[in-house]
């Protein structure tokens, strides 16, 4: 498994930062942590990128490399990373030039196998997409935005799986809400929520909506699966039935107190494209991590 | 597949729109007054401005689409238009930005701040007047892009060494980055060879029949306006960020202690500055005869003969694709000539003047002089001169005033990060935000547009 | 301060022996400009061909990089009173740099599309596994691609295809330096003598064809193809049948090798549409030459190709920026324009009449001696500088050492094909040596048996082909 982590600043991506970690513990997963700095106009693009290799004489560090040196080490303090310090290692802070606007950080002297870092430049969501596609990530996690226009970019473009850490607090206590349907993309879903909640070791809320009384056959077929993984796992949960629109639904349920797990939508991307997307509405709203599980 | 498709759209949403006010644009027939040829020229050049403030596409592919564009709406031949694609100032460019990465490689810069800081001492305000004069002055030789490169370490060299973190220094952060951007920017304009393009607009002049404007004689017009500048810029700049460090003690100390490790001058460095020398001596007394291209690639011959720079860092370093562009703004620029474009816009755009006054020829400038301004704030200088200057050159007048206003104008670049690559390299240190630009900037615009407009029309 | 000290006066005898062919050309190049000019010559004449003498000289030995020279040259033109600056500045651009600077970019775009993989599984499904039968498809394979995308793109496509086989069929490169040099020169002069099939070739039949209308001479691309093509057909066998006589290689069969390709090859994903889109653009490109160059000019179109490469984000302007080789364009734009200006200055005309005055006895005794002279004169010039700096710079002069300027034309861009005998003759040989496969010495003992077989069909199929069909 790979995980790719976009940080943006020191003040914002602590909560993504530790909740990334985590999760990619639980799942085993090499991570790679990538900053992507403002875009440089094409006019200027080889003027500033030689006067970066100046300031490199100067010692001065590109801008965003603090921030993942700083995440580095926020990293190896809270003991989720063991970087060893080595004496062959780099002198200063070097960057590796890999194609375009993407730079390979390697810090001062450290090594670390398990952490990659990477400096880009550019338009977000045009960063993530091609340095997922490059790497092959399994999940993007990424701190919430206020802008939605972002959050309906991030679940449209990006080929992964999304987790978006939206106003996480680390001294609160959360539950894992799973809402569970007949879509295809549900037994995955169950599959991450399961590991998820072994990483933070909380409950988990199975809750199945439908917009009648009656509950179909595919529903009922997919709760009961989604019941026994989590009994096999040996997970707390407990299963509801609700009717009503899903997404109002999942909006109350989740609160600010749940990390939402589920599965991306399987609409045709032209569709999703003007109406939006179950995923899109619950992540615009709620005020809590959601993953979208592709 | 689709979702791919989708995503190319709203990426390129500007290039499909291009594309159809193009395409609309087309199937209306041509004003009357102008030449079919004429009306073609004008749908590639809103087409091209277009794509080059939104850059859906790549700028390099938007010179290629100009370049094709005419050779497939008939304007010229293939040939043809590959000729109008070339001329002196686009060996100038050339040769210039070669330059830049051969002067800078040298690691000149640390003398540099040696000998500023011995020049202004250990005063804030002293050494703010200290990097905007010797920004200017130097970028009024050798292209504002070189000295911010080499200005921007001393700087922050400055900046990093006077607080604890970056709050603390955020407005002394501005003060001297902004200093450094907008001192070049200013200085550009003192000699021909400051930018490209005043050497693109000395090449519309001869073209258009002009009298020939020398080297000196350049200097003679555009000096007073830089002189006058400085201290303006300063005074403006120091009111708008005043810093909490009053006194850079610690900084300048650290920065002198990091300047001598450097040990004395090399034989290379002379050398640099040597060539450097007779490259401006090449641009003061030859140029009029072999040209301020050919002068600046003698100098780059020089460097690479000399072997003080190699070949792989200069195509490495070089922004080939700024060059295509130019070069294919010039020869839109030209066609706009040719094909009578320019005279049809510059006709309609005086009697639109007309309307407001009978007596045109303050409108007139400041209608140049301003919609430059704002443009160059939004393509690049060379590209809207490259298309604005036949314009202006058209619209009567005394064209030797329109068009050295337009040449000046140009490098109002104050604005907006994306107006030159100075803006660009010292927001790309991450210290200085985008909405510092219009704070600052629009002070230094009309600023500017007045010592201009005093300038031009009592000097 | 600058009294020369040691050490300053070692570094300065230091850069005097790095640089001194540099020097010694300039001395040259100023003993020349002392001496009065020849009778009938023209002064700007003769001192264009001062600077042809010296960029030669330069080009040959290279003491400084080739893009210097090229400024080099442009610099002479303006001191030396040949042209004003914007006089020499639009002789330097004309359509056949554009096609080059496109064609260069699309080479690029075209090798990160990864086509090389699919291009190997089509030979070996087409060859099997016999080394004679692979040689023959490695040739006729390089030389098909390469009459359309240029040499160096094929050479560098179809590299790693030998290299796979090579080290698939022996891990000790010391017992396959036969294999690898019959495979690794089949590529790379089979991209030479494809690379004459049509204008889009290379950039030097673009700048014959610009010499060809100077002289009211139009050419069109398929009207090319149709008298060259065969030509390029004649080549393929004999090529691969020579190399294939000349260097025995150690085993006939690759079974191994063959078999682990496929097996390489065959894990490529399916193909998607990005890649089918890829095609397609080049196909365009392909019909765009073949029925609008006339038009739009073959520069143009090659342009519009980088242009919907660019567009459609298969390539990103870094990567072109980084990869292609501005200095050959420079180079070439400013061979183009010394070209230009030895035609303009009288210089080609008067050169022209003194190798009719050496030779001209024997041109009127022997049928094809006119012939022989260029194709041997342009050959020996292509193996020591570039092709193209050859056709720009012998063209001019060729064109008028006798009445059929079409076919005198046409011959020189074909010998200027003819790169076999160096490593550094053609980018398709210095892509191969860069392999570290072969030696440089190799380059001689295998091109020679190639260059004088070609040389000999060429004059035969010019005078006997041409003369019955056009």
């Amino acid at each position: 498994m790979k995980f790719l982590i976009a940080v943006g600043s020191k003040e914002f991506s602590e909560p993504t930062l530790r909740v990334g970690l985590q999760v990619a513990k639980a799942f085993k997963a090499a991570v790679t942590i990538v900053y992507a700095g403002p875009k440089i106009s094409e006019f200027s693009t080889s003027q500033v990128r030689f006067t970066q290799e100046r300031m490199e004489e100067w010692e001065f560090d590109r801008p965003g490399v603090e921030v993942l040196e700083w995440a580095f080490n926020f990293l190896a303090e809270n003991d989720y990373i063991t970087p060893t310090s080595i004496e062959a290692g780099f002198p200063k802070n070097t960057l590796v030039q890999t194609g375009g606007n993407r730079c390979e950080v390697y810090l001062q002297g450290t090594i670390c196998k398990d952490v990659n870092l990477i400096l880009r430049n550019g338009d977000i969501i045009a960063e993530l997409r091609d340095e997922v596609r490059r790497g092959g990530y399994d999940v993007t996690i990424i701190g919430g935005s206020q802008k939605r226009r972002m959050a309906h970019d991030l679940i449209q473009y990006i080929n992964s799986s999304i987790f978006v850490v939206n106003k996480y607090d680390q001294h609160q206590d959360y539950n894992l809400l799973l809402p569970v349907d007949d879509s295809t993309h549900t037994p995955k879903a169950v599959q991450y929520g399961a590991r998820v909640a072994q990483a933070f070791d909380v409950k988990v809320n199975l809750i199945t909506v439908s917009k009648t009384d009656s509950f179909g056959e595919g529903y009922t077929k997919a709760s009961q699966l989604a019941s026994k993984m989590m009994r096999r796992a040996g997970i707390a949960h407990e299963h509801r039935f609700e009717t009503g629109d899903p997404v109002d639904v999942i909006k109350k349920t989740a609160g600010d107190n749940h990390i939402v797990v589920m599965g991306a939508s399987t609409k045709n991307p032209l569709f999703k494209f003007f109406t939006g997307s179950k995923p899109l509405k619950v992540m615009e709203d709620c005020l809590c991590p959601i993953l979208i599980v592709k | 597949m689709l979702n791919t498709f989708i995503y190319w759209l709203t990426q390129k949403r500007w290039l499909v729109f291009a594309i159809i006010v193009g395409i609309l644009m087309y199937n209306i027939s041509a004003p009357a007054g102008l030449s079919i040829e004429g009306y073609r020229t004008l749908i590639i050049v809103v087409m091209a401005i277009i794509l080059i403030i939104f850059e859906p596409i790549p700028l390099p592919a938007v010179a290629m689409m100009i370049l094709i564009m005419q050779v497939l709406l008939g304007i010229d031949t293939p040939n043809g238009v590959a000729k109008s694609f070339m001329s002196d100032a686009v060996f100038f460019i050339m040769g210039s930005l070669m330059l830049a990465v051969a002067i800078i490689s040298q690691g000149l810069d640390s003398r540099l701040a040696l000998g500023i800081i011995k020049l202004t001492g250990n005063k804030t305000w002293k050494i703010v007047i200290g990097f905007i004069a010797i920004s200017a002055f130097l970028s009024s030789f050798i292209g504002e892009h070189t000295v911010t490169a080499m200005m921007m370490p001393v700087g922050l060299t400055l900046i990093k060494n006077s607080g604890v973190d970056n709050r603390s220094t955020a407005k002394l952060a501005g003060l001297i980055l902004f200093s450094i951007a907008y001192g070049s920017a200013m200085g550009s304009i003192g000699t021909p060879s400051g930018g490209g393009r005043n050497v693109i607009m000395l090449g519309y002049m001869k073209e258009f029949g002009v009298v020939n404007i020398s080297y000196l004689q350049w200097m003679k017009y555009a000096y007073p306006i830089l002189l006058l500048e400085i201290p303006l810029a300063a005074l403006i700049l120091w009111y708008t960020f005043k810093p909490s460090q009053l006194i850079l003690d610690s900084a300048v100390r650290k920065l002198k202690i990091h300047v001598t490790k450097r040990g004395s001058v090399s034989g290379n460095e002379i050398l640099t500055i040597l060539i450097f020398v007779f490259v401006f001596l090449g641009w003061v007394f030859f140029s009029s005869k072999v040209g301020l291209g050919i002068i600046a690639l003698i100098g780059v011959f020089l460097y690479m003969s000399f072997g003080l720079i190699r070949w792989e860092d200069l195509n490495r370093n070089t922004n080939w694709g700024v060059i295509i562009l130019f070069g294919a703004a010039v020869s839109l620029g030209l066609h706009m000539k040719d094909t009578g474009a320019a005279f049809w816009v510059a006709d309609t755009a005086i009697n639109w003047m007309k309307m407001i006054s009978d007596d045109v020829s303050i409108i007139r400038w400041f209608v140049a002089v301003v919609l430059t301004g704002l443009l160059t704030n939004l393509l690049s200088n060379a590209a809207t001169v490259a298309v604005i200057g036949p314009i202006v050159l058209n619209m009567g007048g005394d064209t030797l005033v329109m068009g050295f206003s337009t040449a000046i104008a140009s490098a109002f670049a104050y604005l907006t990060v994306v107006a030159s690559p100075t803006c660009m390299i010292i927001h790309s240190s991450g210290l200085v935000d985008k909405s510092d630009y219009l704070r600052a900037g629009w002070k230094m615009f009309i600023m500017s547009v007045f010592v201009l407009f005093f300038i031009s029309n009592f000097w | 301060m600058l009294g020369f000290s040691q050490r300053s006066l070692a570094n300065l005898l230091f850069w005097v022996t790095q640089k001194k062919w540099f020097l010694i050309s300039l001395l040259v190049g100023t003993a020349l400009f002392l001496l009065p000019t020849p009778n009938g010559l023209t002064l700007e004449g003769y001192r264009i061909i001062i600077i042809v003498i010296t960029a030669l000289m330069m080009i040959i030995t290279e003491p400084i990089p080739l893009p210097a020279i090229a400024i080099y040259i442009l610099v002479m033109e303006v001191f030396l009173g040949i042209g004003s600056p914007e006089e020499i500045s639009h002789s330097f651009m004309n359509d056949a740099v554009f096609f080059i600077m496109g064609s260069l970019m699309l080479a690029v775009a075209i090798v990160q599309q990864g086509w090389d993989k699919r291009i190997a599984l089509g030979i070996i499904r087409l060859t099997g596994n016999k080394t004679n039968n692979i040689v023959f498809g490695f040739t006729a394979i390089s030389a098909i691609l390469s009459s359309f995308i240029g040499e160096h793109t094929v050479a560098a496509l179809m590299l790693p295809i030998a290299m796979t086989l090579i080290k698939y069929t022996s891990k000790d490169s010391e017992k396959v330096t036969g294999l690898s040099a019959v495979l690794l020169f089949a590529i790379a002069y089979g991209a030479l003598i494809g690379s004459i099939g049509t204008p889009s070739g290379g950039g030097r039949n673009v700048i014959m064809m610009a010499y060809l209308k100077d002289h009211g001479l139009s050419i069109s691309y398929l009207g090319w193809m149709m008298k060259v093509y065969p030509l390029v057909l004649i080549l393929i066998p004999i090529v691969s049948w020579i190399l294939q006589k000349s260097i025995v290689p150690e085993y006939l069969r690759l079974d191994t090798g063959v078999r682990k390709l496929v097996v390489q090859v065959s894990k490529l994903p399916e193909l998607t549409g990005r890649n089918t889109i890829a095609v397609f653009i080049f196909f365009l490109v392909f019909l765009g030459w073949v029925f609008l160059s006339e038009s739009l000019g073959l520069g143009t179109i090659a342009l519009s190709g980088v242009l919907l490469y660019l567009i459609a984000g298969f390539v990103k302007w870094e990567d072109l920026s980084r990869n292609t080789h501005w200095g050959v364009i420079i180079l070439f734009g400013a061979t183009i324009s010394l070209g230009a200006n030895i035609k303009n200055t009288g210089a080609a005309l008067w050169l022209a009449n003194q190798v009719i005055n050496v030779f001209g006895s024997i041109m009127d005794i022997f049928p094809f001696a006119t012939d022989t002279i260029i194709v041997i004169m342009t050959t020996i010039l292509a193996n020591v500088l570039s092709s193209s700096a050859t056709v720009a710079v012998l063209g001019p002069i060729t064109l008028n050492l006798g009445s059929d300027a079409l076919h005198l034309g046409m011959v020189t861009a074909i010998a200027s094909a003819f790169g076999f005998f160096t490593a550094v003759a053609a980018p398709a040989c210095t892509i191969v040596y860069s392999s570290g496969l072969v030696n440089a010495k190799d380059f001689l003992k295998a091109g020679w048996k190639v260059g004088v077989v070609s040389i000999i069909i060429v004059i035969l199929y010019a005078n006997t082909f041409w003369s019955i069909f056009f």
